[in-house]
């Protein structure tokens, strides 16, 4: 036996950490695991204060607005106080899952790999857990980790062509480049769920051979496929490891498929008819290959509810929550709106400003 | 997070395969580091050769693979803080040479240095990375005996088809047959051979096969080995280059060629963990684990 290096991870644990599916002494060595891993309570808490730490910014750069404008009447006073407020921690969120999931349709659009749409995704969503989108608006680091996960992933394309195809400058993506790779941690391996669907797939025909259908198989080897892409938008991947949301992608797509195999390959007690799929007698059964199989289900039942639990920010929510921050970041915004507005119901009653000026902070 | 002011800069300590290495002392703590020089190409961002090594280095935290301690970025290059290492192998070895005649090590220093690179190895594999350039430059060693793997330049992570380097950049002495007969699909094998070669090397102070090129270094090869055939090695004709017309060469006895350039006396399990290695076969070689379970190296694991 070799001498393994047995670190745990300095922060928190994954909720799951006491399981084991295969390799899994492997996967705790991973910085994926090590570094980007992390409970419900600990992943709140990193975007609660990456969101307090510039909102407080933000509010300090109104107050000195508001210092050096005196000359503000008490209606306008009023309005910045109304509108031009940092975002909330909640409205950060949204708005990097709407970019995150842009990230995944635009990569199908360059016919990039799976695999780097899959890195490019991780990579954003980590970004904005150490920078606020109030500090550096998601747009402009869009590119740059798509462009970055295919460094990464050994898919070669030079950032002239990139450019071309994705119609932006060089500079643009190149610009961040460095300050994702801080925020990353250096820390650039990734992995994902479609290794372990693979496996599981192979396995699943061999444990359930003679039993399944294979073009039926191959539906839903691309069904699940393509739930994965959407796993990979929620807080599944920070709280699980890939094979744990590979088998909660496999029950959601077919679960009397997923009790079958697991009966057959972890010894999982037969229903009881409830419908449960679980035994109350066997919650210490361990199955031949160490596994505790009514425990495993479990967890992959708390697994599939975080996955269903995802958030899909309408382009509108996208819009508001971009316009937010820019009066936040530019107070005199709010006034030259306010100022727009007077005129235009002094003139004429006609209610377009507003609009426009809505649709001008697109993203 | 370290800053580039936090270094000094002191000798030029050589040219890894994509950027300079100097040795550098860390004003703060007092403690010597190896600063990997990385010019950034502003065309393309930070190189990708950079960022293979950064992401397989941070995954791979062991005692005998060199320590990334730390990037730092500077207006136009990257710099890699790494673990300092007093010396490499290769320079140990040159330093052993009297007149014109090569030493090779005290067999108890052989077994401990190839037990640490092996452990470095089998580390690399668990993880599902193959080092692909091993050779006793690349191995770095200091005064307490430790050795580690350095520059994962060329390192790549499994499954990735792989361009042939060209021969002149990389040396070919530690290359495995299977490679230079043109084999796309080599994985861990192709390490073991080298670590095979590095082991004979040290016994001898003298590199096994020193080819200057890819053919004369088939030739050593199979003049040592044995020329294979598709009896003892089942599929070598199906390799793109292949050459059916090779000169038939019996194998040779490996543990008398050996002995004969040492003093010391070589045992008979020193000698089968070389033929566990250096098998022409890719599919025969051990692996690492299977290596370091071998008979040669029980005082280690007992």
């Amino acid at each position: 036996m070799t001498a393994k290096v047995k670190e745990e991870p300095i922060g928190d644990k994954p909720v799951s950490s006491s399981l084991r599916i295969t390799d899994d002494d492997l996967y705790r060595h991973s910085t994926q695991y090590r570094n980007w891993s992390f409970t419900p309570e600990r992943l709140d808490q990193i975007r609660t204060e990456v969101n307090a730490s510039a909102g407080s910014k933000a509010e300090k750069t109104l107050k000195q607005f508001l210092e050096s404008h005196p000359e503000l009447s008490r209606e306008e006073e009023e309005a910045v106080a109304s509108k031009a407020v940092p975002v909330t921690t909640h409205e950060e969120l949204l708005l990097v899952n709407y970019f995150a999931r842009m990230i995944i349709s635009f990569a199908g659009k360059m016919n990039l790999p799976t695999e780097v749409a899959a890195t490019a995704v991780a990579f954003f969503r980590r970004f904005f857990l150490s920078n606020s989108v109030m500090d550096i608006p998601p747009k402009e680091v869009f590119h740059t980790t798509l462009f970055f996960a295919c460094k990464t992933e050994n898919y070669f394309i030079g950032v002239e062509s990139f450019a071309k195809k994705a119609k932006t400058t060089t500079d643009a993506i190149l610009k961040h480049e460095f300050k994702l790779l801080e925020s990353l941690n250096f820390t650039l391996m990734n992995h994902h769920p479609y290794k372990a669907l693979h496996g599981f797939f192979l396995d699943i025909q061999n444990v359930l051979s003679g039993r399944v259908d294979m073009k039926y198989m191959g539906q839903v080897y691309t069904n699940c496929k393509k739930s994965i892409s959407d796993a990979l938008l929620t807080d599944a991947v920070y709280f699980y490891t890939p094979p744990q949301i590979t088998l909660a992608i496999l029950l959601m797509e077919d679960e009397a498929l997923m009790m079958r195999y697991m009966q057959l390959k972890f010894g999982l007690q037969p229903d009881n008819g409830d419908g449960s799929g679980q035994s109350s007698q066997d919650s210490e059964q361990v199955s031949s290959n160490g596994i505790n199989a009514s425990k495993l289900l479990e967890v992959i039942k708390s697994c599939r509810s975080v996955i269903n639990n995802k958030i899909i920010p309408a382009k509108d929510d996208a819009v508001k929550i971009t316009a937010k921050i820019h009066y936040c970041q530019n107070p005199m915004a709010v006034i030259d709106r306010l100022k727009r507005q007077r005129e235009s119901s002094s003139i004429a009653s006609t209610p377009q400003p507003v609009e426009t000026d809505s649709k001008r902070q697109k993203t | 997070m370290a800053s580039s002011s936090q270094f000094k800069q002191l000798e030029k300590l050589g040219n890894g395969t994509y950027a300079t290495v100097y040795k550098g002392l860390n004003k703060t703590t007092g403690v010597y580091v190896a600063l990997k020089e990385v010019k950034l190409d502003s065309e393309e961002g930070t190189p990708s050769t950079a960022v293979r090594e950064i992401s397989l280095m941070k995954e791979l935290k062991h005692e005998n693979i060199v320590r990334l301690y730390d990037v730092i970025h500077t207006e136009n290059k990257l710099t890699l803080v790494f673990e300092f290492m007093d010396n490499d192998l290769k320079k140990y070895m040159d330093s052993r040479i009297v007149g014109n005649t090569p030493y090779g090590f005290e067999m108890s220093l052989v077994k401990y240095f190839e037990w640490q690179l092996l452990q470095g190895v089998a580390f690399c594999h668990e993880n599902r990375i193959l080092h692909r350039d091993l050779k006793p430059q690349n191995l770095l060693i200091n005064n307490k005996g430790q050795l580690k793997l350095g520059d994962f330049g060329l390192a790549r992570a499994f499954g990735i088809p792989v361009n042939t380097f060209s021969s002149e950049v990389v040396t070919l002495w530690y290359r495995a047959p299977d490679v230079l007969m043109g084999s796309r699909t080599y994985s861990t094998s192709i390490d073991i051979w080298s670590c095979g070669c590095i082991l004979a090397e040290m016994i001898t102070g003298r590199p096994l096969f020193p080819g200057t090129n890819d053919e004369e270094q088939l030739k050593l090869i199979f003049e040592t080995m044995g020329t294979p055939s598709e009896r003892t090695w089942p599929g070598i004709s199906n390799l793109p280059k292949y050459n059916a017309q090779h000169p038939q060469h019996l194998p040779k006895d490996l543990g008398a060629l050996l002995q004969s350039q040492t003093r010391e006396k070589m045992d008979l399990a020193l000698i089968d963990l070389l033929y566990g290695l250096l098998q022409l076969n890719p599919d025969r070689r051990l692996s690492a684990k299977q290596a370091l379970n071998h008979p040669w190296f029980a005082e280690y694991y007992q």
